[in-house]
């Protein structure tokens, strides 16, 4: 059984099944929150620019963005692995944490689940895009054509992307619906209104909670589970590979795939910490999200913060070691003390340094300092691809080709209007569904909280 | 017309120990309704599902229609070298391990849905609405033939066993 001892009371206030269900629905009854117009307002203003960057790159072209001949590569990509960074939380929240049997997860999968939906679905906007010529976008598509038939280039690490990502958010997204299906019928019963009876009626899909349903949507569920974890270690292992199946310096390493898998799910842990913070203030979840909770990630994420620092050090190591005078120059001139040695400190500092503070108890346990440490998680893992994409392509093999890279007004309108559009995307989350997962909290509910029945027993 | 006897209870602990009584007593339970998974029912009601081994199949048929996708357009429709590579070759394993995965995940959703008979907008009514919140319910089947001497003692039953209610409904 579960030890209470080793983790501590995971829902706190003695609540009864029937609380739990009001507690997490009450937000969704309750009058809309100011705080929500205003932040619709912000995030509605942002994705409107970020359309204007849009039509201004599609009707004009990739030139109106700060890209040339050598940095053929910038904002776009940079934000594109950021994204799917972020959206690395989700999966890894609900399955890993599932099969280490940490019952934790139950009150912050639902939330990471669906940051992971809209962060996926902001990355996707940057190939799109970047493909200059959208509406030929289907050419990517392996379809039966009238040019020979030629096929795509089936080794292309970019072609892998498309696969890998699209199954990613196809699967991301099925594990997510699922879940909800038991809580949408919860709500179906309880509400008074009429339409969302209707609704949520609809969106239950006639779910009625019997034994072989049950015992058909666990299994399904672990079945789901259990194929999205390798496919999380997949899809930010084939990211990797557009960059490191190149020769440019800085790319070229066998490191890369273990290494942006982990920093994929550092940021998605950074940025659910975020969320999760924002969260249990806004709706008062402290019982249900609590400072254990947050602890439990602050752990995670120092340990992952060791891991990234010692990626870090390993590709000095290696560029030192190998004598290629190419790596040398790219990591020891280009990163650590050239040009752009502010963005390298900025991400060595932020995602190795300052997560370590995690350390000490008084930190852990300060709320406020958490969050803006999440923050800076959030900040170091955006300028980590800014140091990868940029310092390596900026300044390769032939000094004559050597470019600096800014972006323009478009791009950070591109970029700004993803941010708006993930921003929305949570607010309607917080709106009109069940932000935590209702039936696998009361799961859990009798062996972690101080339920008299659990006390006794013991 | 066969009509149903529900058992209502407050506690999945009191249900589960109901459960094995009224079996005890040679009662045929023939389903359970909860709002929490109980995972000690599925065998105390011997039931199972296929849905793993359904899953292994389409995994097994996405990753062979992947290979021969790939082999196909690479080897047979379209022969076109890329950087020396072998026309057949390992790199293959990439798009055929995460299609596995793809199309797997997609069919076992389905037949999760078919063989539940659950689809977008369908309308259903719960005899017990708060099954899906916080009671659960023992359902036992009344056929037409049922004396009211064994009706009396399932309804004792289910009451001695802690059901807060008892009610009848139409199958």
């Amino acid at each position: 059984m579960y030890n209470t001892r080793v983790r501590g009371i995971l829902i706190k206030g003695n609540k009864s099944f029937s609380d739990v269900s009001r507690d997490i629905i009450k937000p969704m009854d309750d009058k809309t929150p100011m705080w929500w117009w205003v932040t619709a307002f912000l995030a509605t203003g942002a994705l409107f620019w970020g359309v204007w960057g849009f039509y201004n790159t599609i009707s004009t072209g990739i030139g109106t963005w700060g890209l040339n001949n050598n940095v053929a590569w910038g904002w776009a990509i940079i934000n594109f692995v950021w994204w799917i960074g972020i959206g690395h939380a989700g999966t890894a929240f609900s399955i890993f944490l599932l099969i280490v049997r940490q019952k934790w997860r139950t009150s912050i999968n639902r939330a990471a689940e669906a940051m992971t939906i809209f962060a996926v679905m902001a990355a996707g906007l940057f190939p799109l895009i970047h493909m200059g010529r959208i509406w030929d976008g289907f050419f990517i598509f392996p379809y039966w054509n009238t040019r020979g038939p030629v096929w795509d280039n089936f080794n292309s690490p970019l072609f892998w992307d498309v696969v890998a990502i699209s199954t990613y958010f196809m699967a991301s997204f099925v594990f997510w619906y699922m879940g909800m299906i038991p809580d949408f019928a919860t709500i179906r019963e309880r509400t008074t209104s009429a339409i969302k009876k209707k609704i949520y009626g609809a969106l239950s899909f006639g779910w009625i909670g019997n034994a072989k349903g049950w015992l058909r949507f666990e299994t399904a569920a672990i079945l789901l589970g259990g194929m999205a974890a390798p496919l999380v270690v997949s899809v930010h292992s084939i990211v990797s590979m557009d960059f490191s199946v190149s020769v440019v310096p800085g790319w070229h390493t066998t490191i890369f795939p273990p290494y942006f898998v982990v920093g994929a799910i550092f940021s998605g842990f950074g940025m659910v910490l975020t969320l999760m913070i924002v969260m249990r203030k806004l709706y008062k979840f402290k019982d249900y999200v609590t400072d254990g909770h947050l602890d439990a990630i602050t752990r995670i994420l120092t340990f992952m913060s060791l891991i990234m620092g010692t990626a870090y050090l390993t590709e000095l190591f290696m560029a030192w070691y190998s004598g290629s005078e190419y790596e040398l120059f790219t990591f020891m001139k280009n990163r650590v003390t050239g040009d752009y040695k502010f963005a390298y400190w900025t991400m060595l500092i932020c995602n190795g340094m300052i997560p370590q503070l995690f350390w000490f108890k008084a930190v852990r346990k300060n709320i406020t300092i958490v969050f803006i440490i999440s923050l800076f998680i959030n900040l170091g893992m955006w300028f980590e691809r800014y140091v990868i994409v940029v310092t390596s392509l900026s300044k390769d093999f032939l000094p004559a080709t050597w470019a600096t890279y800014e972006p323009t007004i478009t791009e950070i309108a591109v970029y700004s209007g993803t941010i708006g559009l993930f921003v929305l995307g949570v607010l309607m989350f917080f709106r009109f569904v069940p932000t935590i997962a209702i039936s696998e909290v009361k799961g859990v509910l009798k062996e972690t909280s101080t339920l008299k029945s659990f006390t006794d027993e013991n | 017309m066969k009509t149903n006897i529900l058992g209502i209870y407050e506690d999945e602990k009191v249900l589960t120990d109901a459960v094995d009584k009224l079996q005890a007593q040679g009662v045929t339970i023939s389903d359970v309704f909860s709002p929490i998974p109980l995972h000690g029912i599925w065998e105390k009601l011997n039931l199972t599902t296929r849905l793993p081994l359904a899953t292994f199949l389409y995994g097994a048929f996405g990753a062979a229609l992947t290979f021969a996708f790939l082999f196909w357009t690479s080897v047979v429709s379209y022969p076109l070298k890329f950087g020396g590579k072998p026309l057949n070759t390992l790199s293959f394993i990439i798009i055929m391990f995460v299609l596995t995965i793809n199309i797997g995940t997609l069919f076992t959703f389905i037949t999760y849905f078919v063989r539940e008979k659950m689809f977008p907008g369908k309308q259903v009514k719960l005899d017990v609405p708060r099954t899906t919140d916080d009671q659960f319910t023992i359902v036992i089947e009344r056929p037409l033939d049922m004396s009211l001497d064994e009706e009396k003692k399932i309804n004792a039953l289910l009451k001695e066993t802690g059901a807060v209610e008892v009610i009848e409904t139409n199958n």
